[in-house]
Order: structure tokens, then C-alpha cells, then sequence
């Protein structure tokens, strides 16, 4: 008897998953998004109230030359062009609130599957979203373009990708030469295969002496000395006062063949591709003079 | 006053409170939203009050009248004021349960058909019903010492289970992918989100059947907040009744953990003080609970989303509910020594 009832609870928890499992699949949650996609209605042809959702998102439509069509951006948001502009609350808990509120008729979303709820709940209210993701190289020039386009104004999406193309061109004419980017001191970590790093350093002209399948793996300094690199690119603005006591039983840091980067601009895919590009260019080839 | 006038007084108390409460969160928010243009379809104010605040006041309720009917439960069985989902561990087991289905859909990412299914909010919420389940028949099977139900034991179990729970979610976080470890903290905080229609309709059909059951056994709870011996030779199949009330609780909960993550102490602080008011009658604590909790919990998310003004952000319900309950637990914990 209390086995039968039990069975008969069981049976019905069953049921009503299945039921929850085929509804949320259909509204299109969870598996994560490689492409760039818009949801909700139609966007205007040149929207004039932009809300962005991440700050490499701003940076791209401040680097277009587009911050006035902006009226709302994140809590993290430094850039000075929107200083003054009302925040709509962070990358990872937006406040669709404080987003609807501003009448946005276009809403920049770096996807990411935290905030999908909220955005698509904005997108369900009638606010045009369009979701970007952006992992490598081709993602930024990508989201450049596309920001652009919408925005009404395809031709300034399109500059980013000339910038890349130059330096490809120079690059393509000089040595190559094998590098390992130091990302983080302590512990040691470094650029790996797949990382936007890395392919920044292939575009300048570097091959990177890192294997392995991990983006940012943290590395025993014994690999370091072994890969003998060529060139070591200090990329770990945050711990410069630690020095580069640590990285010296790597020949090429003992031989003074190692670079630091002025700034993190390596390590963050946004607008600003074009300038970190110089700098890995100007580090990898310290002969080639900038034309 | 009759028990019928009692829990009639009661119960409008509580429908009060509630509808109060509704109107306050659809109506109050970080952004000015007036009621009248809203009903007058005037943009941003319709999609502010009826997109975004009622259905998120109608999970707050939800979620709210779910865990404290469940603690009002648990209390009875235990025979113990401090039982709550959270604090005995079942809230824990949910979100352990939720959390091994986030971190399997990173593993069978690759296969991606799969790893899809097991990322969806349902598999989600699936699991995290069937971990509060499993957590609530362990507190109550190692919270048995020679056959009988010792409520201390029972309630060492759940604390010493949570911080099991606690330890295995800090793993996971580790193994998975960084993206599958954002969501899972998102998810984990306690935060008020949006779900999907589908998604809110499914569980308020748990909720609902829960609540029902819950209801239909407050009888037996009577009986049972005496002692197993007593509640049986008053005539209750103790083991049958108490299966019962497990299930029940342990659906709430897991429906509740599954909407809006860890949200603790609100079966604690509610039940007590509707205890001092209304007397220990569970004929009138369950359905009384579900009320003055939906309410308790529409007023604590109001607090948190209007909080976005100070902080630029919203702080999670759940931090605001424990900044309550933590001090409460203790006090109540000194009191019940005392006497």
C-alpha cells in the first residue's frame, strides 16, 4: 500500500519535470551562445537610445565614435564619455528595471548565460537585444562590425578590421619568433593556445612556445626553462613590483630578452585591438620601426 | 474565541497581509512606474508593473509560502522551534542537487544535445527537488537513535550535512568550466530572478500540491508534535503520516531552492511569530504560514530590489533574509534553553 502511493508520487514528480524540461528548452535556455543573435523585436534603423550591458560593449561604441547615442551603461563602466550616464547595474545582475526605465530602443549584451534571464526577460518587453559573444580576435572585429551596422553606421564598424590587417601585413614580412606571455606571477601563468593573447602574439608576428589545451594554464616554472623561448612577454601589469626575480631561471629572461607591456590591453578583447596589436608588434620585433 | 474564529481571523490576517504586500512590490521599485499609466498601456510603466514586478512578486510568494508551511512541518515533526529547510539541511541538498545537474551539463557539454538538457532551468529545478529530498530522508533516517526520532540528533545531522553540501559545491565550482562556475554562484546566492512563464507555472502546480498535502496532514501534525507513542495510540500511522509530510516539505522546499536558490530562515522567523499570536493549533499554522510567509518574503525582496538605489546593485534576498535570521536563530535557540 505505501509502496503503491509512493510509486504513484514518483510517478507524478516524473511527469511534471518532463513537463518543466519541455517548456524551458523551448524558451531556449542554457546551451551556450557562439554566435551573435537578436531577440525581441525589430531594432530602428539608427536606434538613438543604447543601453550596454558590458563595458568592452561601451568601449566599442565609444572606439565608433557613437557615445551620444548611449543612455544607460553598466556599474563598472570607467570610460569618460559616459561618465555621467545612469547605471543600469552590473555585467552579471543588470537590473531590467533600471533598463526599461531609460526607453532604450537597442540593448548591447555581451552573452553570457548568467544575466540571460533578465535580458531575455527585457527582450520579451518589447527592447531590441542583440547578444554578442566575444572570446577571440575574430569576435572583436566581429562586434565592431555588427555594432556598427546596428547603430546605422556600418563604415566606422569596418576600421577595427583594417587595423588588424595592417598588422598582419607587417608582420608577414618579418621573423618569427617564439615567445611565452607571462599573464599572472604568482603563481606563474601564461598565455595558452586558444587564448585571445595568443592569438594577438600569432597576428604579431610571435608563435607561442606553450602546448596543451588550456586558455590560461598555470605553469611549473621547470616548463618554462625547458620551452627556452626565445622572448618573454611580461603581460602581468598587476605584479609588476614583484619584479622579474622569480622568472629568472628562464635563459631568455637571464639574457634580458623580455618585454613588459605598458598596459593589460592584451588581455581584454574589446576595441582597443588595434593598440594592443602595436604593442605585441612592437615587443616581438623591437627592430621593426612603427611606419 | 473559537478555533474556528481563530483560524478564520487568521486567515484573513494573512490574505490581508499578502495583498498588502502585492501591492507595495508591484507598486514600489528603484524607478518611478505610475499604477495609472500602467492600466493606460503607457510605456516603460505597463512593461515595469506588469513584466517585470508581478511576476517576480508572484515568485517571491511562492517561494515564501513554500518554506515557511515546509518549516511549520518539519517543526511539528521534530518537535523542535528551530527547524527550518535551511538550517536542517534541506535547502542544502537542493542546492547540492542543482548544482552536480549545472556541473554534468558542463561535463557533457561536448556532447551538446545533452549537455543542453542538463543545463536547462527544469533539470536544474528537477534536481534540486530530488537533493532536498534525499537530504531530508537522511537527516531523518541518521537522526533516529534505537528506532525513535531524536529532534537534537535529527538537527546535528542537518547542520553537519549542510556544511557537507557546502564543501561539495565549493568542488565542483572548482572543476567545472569558469562559465558553469558563474552560474552556479548566481544561481546559489538567493537572488530573486525571471523566470520563465513555463518555468513559474510548473512550480506553483508543485508548490500548489505540496501546500495542499500539507494542509490535509496539519491534522496528524497535531498529533505528531506530541510524540510518535502519543500521536500512535491516538490512532495516526506515525511512520505513513510522517512519509507524508516528508514529501510534502521536501517538494515545497526543493520547488522553492530551484526558483530562487538558498533563501534561509524564513520557515523559522515566520512560523515562531505566528506561534506567539495564534497558539500552536498546525490546522491553522500551515495555511497561515503560506500566507504571512508569501507576504514576509514579497516585503524582504522589496527591501533588496529598492536597496539598487544605494548600491547600484541588488543585493541577494537570501543575504537580507540571514542578516535577519542568523541573530534571530540565536536568540530564539538562548530562549528555548531558559525555559
Amino acid at each position: 500500500m505505501r509502496t503503491i502511493g509512493k510509486l504513484r508520487a514518483l510517478r507524478a514528480v516524473t511527469f511534471l519535470a518532463a513537463l518543466l524540461t519541455v517548456q524551458t528548452i523551448e524558451a531556449g535556455e542554457g546551451a551556450a551562445r557562439r554566435e551573435p543573435e537578436w531577440f525581441g523585436p525589430k531594432p530602428a534603423a539608427r536606434p538613438s537610445r543604447v543601453v550596454s550591458l558590458a563595458p568592452s560593449l561601451t568601449d566599442t561604441v565609444v572606439a565608433l565614435g557613437l557615445s551620444s547615442r548611449l543612455v544607460g551603461v553598466t556599474r563598472h563602466d570607467v570610460a569618460p564619455q559616459v561618465k555621467d550616464l545612469p547605471r543600469v547595474g552590473g555585467f552579471l545582475d543588470p537590473s531590467p528595471e533600471a533598463v526599461l526605465a531609460l526607453r532604450p530602443d537597442l540593448v548591447l549584451w555581451l552573452a553570457d548565460s548568467g544575466a540571460w534571464p533578465a535580458v531575455h526577460r527585457i527582450a520579451e518587453l518589447g527592447v531590441p537585444v542583440l547578444a554578442l559573444p566575444v572570446v577571440g580576435v575574430a569576435d572583436v572585429l566581429r562586434t565592431a562590425r555588427l555594432v556598427g551596422q546596428a547603430l546605422g553606421e556600418p563604415a566606422a564598424g569596418e576600421a577595427l578590421s583594417a587595423d588588424v590587417e595592417r598588422a598582419e601585413r607587417r608582420a608577414a614580412s618579418l621573423p618569427r619568433r617564439r615567445a611565452l606571455l607571462v599573464i599572472g606571477r604568482y603563481p606563474l601563468v601564461v598565455a595558452g593556445p586558444g587564448s585571445y593573447p595568443d592569438a594577438l602574439l600569432r597576428l604579431a608576428g610571435g608563435d607561442n612556445v606553450v602546448r596543451g589545451d588550456k586558455p590560461y594554464p598555470v605553469y611549473p616554472l621547470e616548463r618554462a626553462v625547458a620551452d627556452d623561448p626565445e622572448l618573454v612577454i611580461d603581460a602581468a601589469v598587476n605584479e609588476r613590483s614583484a619584479g622579474l626575480s622569480g622568472l629568472e631561471a628562464i635563459p631568455a629572461v637571464k639574457a634580458g630578452r623580455v618585454v613588459s607591456l605598458p598596459d593589460d590591453r592584451v588581455l581584454r578583447p574589446g576595441p582597443q585591438l588595434g593598440q594592443a596589436l602595436a604593442e605585441l608588434l612592437a615587443a616581438v620585433h623591437p627592430e621593426a620601426k612603427a611606419p | 474565541m473559537n478555533r474556528r474564529g481563530r483560524l478564520l481571523l487568521a486567515l484573513a490576517l494573512g490574505a490581508g497581509a499578502l495583498a498588502g504586500a502585492f501591492a507595495l512590490a508591484a507598486l514600489l521599485g528603484p524607478n518611478p512606474a505610475s499604477l495609472a499609466a500602467a492600466l493606460a498601456g503607457v510605456e516603460p510603466d505597463r512593461a515595469i508593473l506588469f513584466g517585470l514586478r508581478l511576476p517576480r512578486a508572484f515568485l517571491g510568494a511562492l517561494v515564501g509560502a513554500a518554506l515557511a508551511a515546509s518549516g511549520v512541518a518539519l517543526q511539528a515533526l521534530l518537535r523542535n522551534p528551530l527547524a527550518d529547510p535551511f538550517v536542517l539541511g534541506v535547502s542544502g541538498g537542493a542546492a547540492l542537487g542543482g548544482s552536480l545537474v549545472l556541473a554534468a551539463s558542463g561535463v557533457l557539454g561536448s556532447a551538446a544535445g545533452l549537455g543542453a538538457l542538463a543545463a536547462s532551468g527544469s533539470a536544474v529545478a528537477l534536481g534540486a527537488a530530488a537533493g532536498a529530498a534525499a537530504a531530508t530522508a537522511l537527516v531523518f533516517a541518521l537522526g533516529r537513535i534505537g528506532g525513535r526520532l531524536v529532534p537534537q540528533a535529527a538537527l546535528l545531522v542537518g547542520v553537519v550535512f549542510n556544511a557537507f553540501a557546502a564543501g561539495v559545491v565549493t568542488l565542483l565550482k572548482v572543476m567545472v568550466p569558469p562559465e558553469q562556475a558563474a552560474r552556479m554562484l548566481y544561481w546559489l546566492t538567493g537572488a530573486f530572478g525571471y523566470a520563465s512563464a513555463g518555468a513559474l507555472s510548473a512550480a506553483a502546480a508543485l508548490v500548489a500540491l505540496a501546500l495542499a498535502a500539507l494542509v490535509a496532514l496539519s491534522g496528524q501534525l497535531n498529533l505528531l508534535a506530541l510524540g510518535d507513542e502519543e500521536a500512535s495510540s491516538l490512532g495516526v500511522e506515525v511512520a505513513r503520516a510522517r512519509g507524508a509530510v516528508f514529501l510534502a516539505a521536501s517538494l515545497a522546499t526543493g520547488a522553492a531552492v530551484a526558483l530562487a536558490g538558498m533563501v534561509g530562515f524564513v520557515g523559522l522567523i515566520v512560523p515562531h511569530f505566528l506561534r506567539r499570536a495564534f497558539g500552536p493549533d498546525h490546522r491553522l499554522l500551515v495555511p497561515a504560514a503560506a500566507l504571512f510567509g508569501a507576504a514576509f518574503l514579497l516585503v524582504a525582496d522589496l527591501a533588496a530590489r529598492l536597496a539598487f538605489v544605494v548600491f547600484g546593485s541588488e543585493p541577494p534576498v537570501g543575504a537580507l533574509t540571514a542578516l535577519a535570521g542568523g541573530p534571530f536563530f540565536l536568540w530564539l535557540l538562548r530562549r528555548s534553553e531558559r525555559s
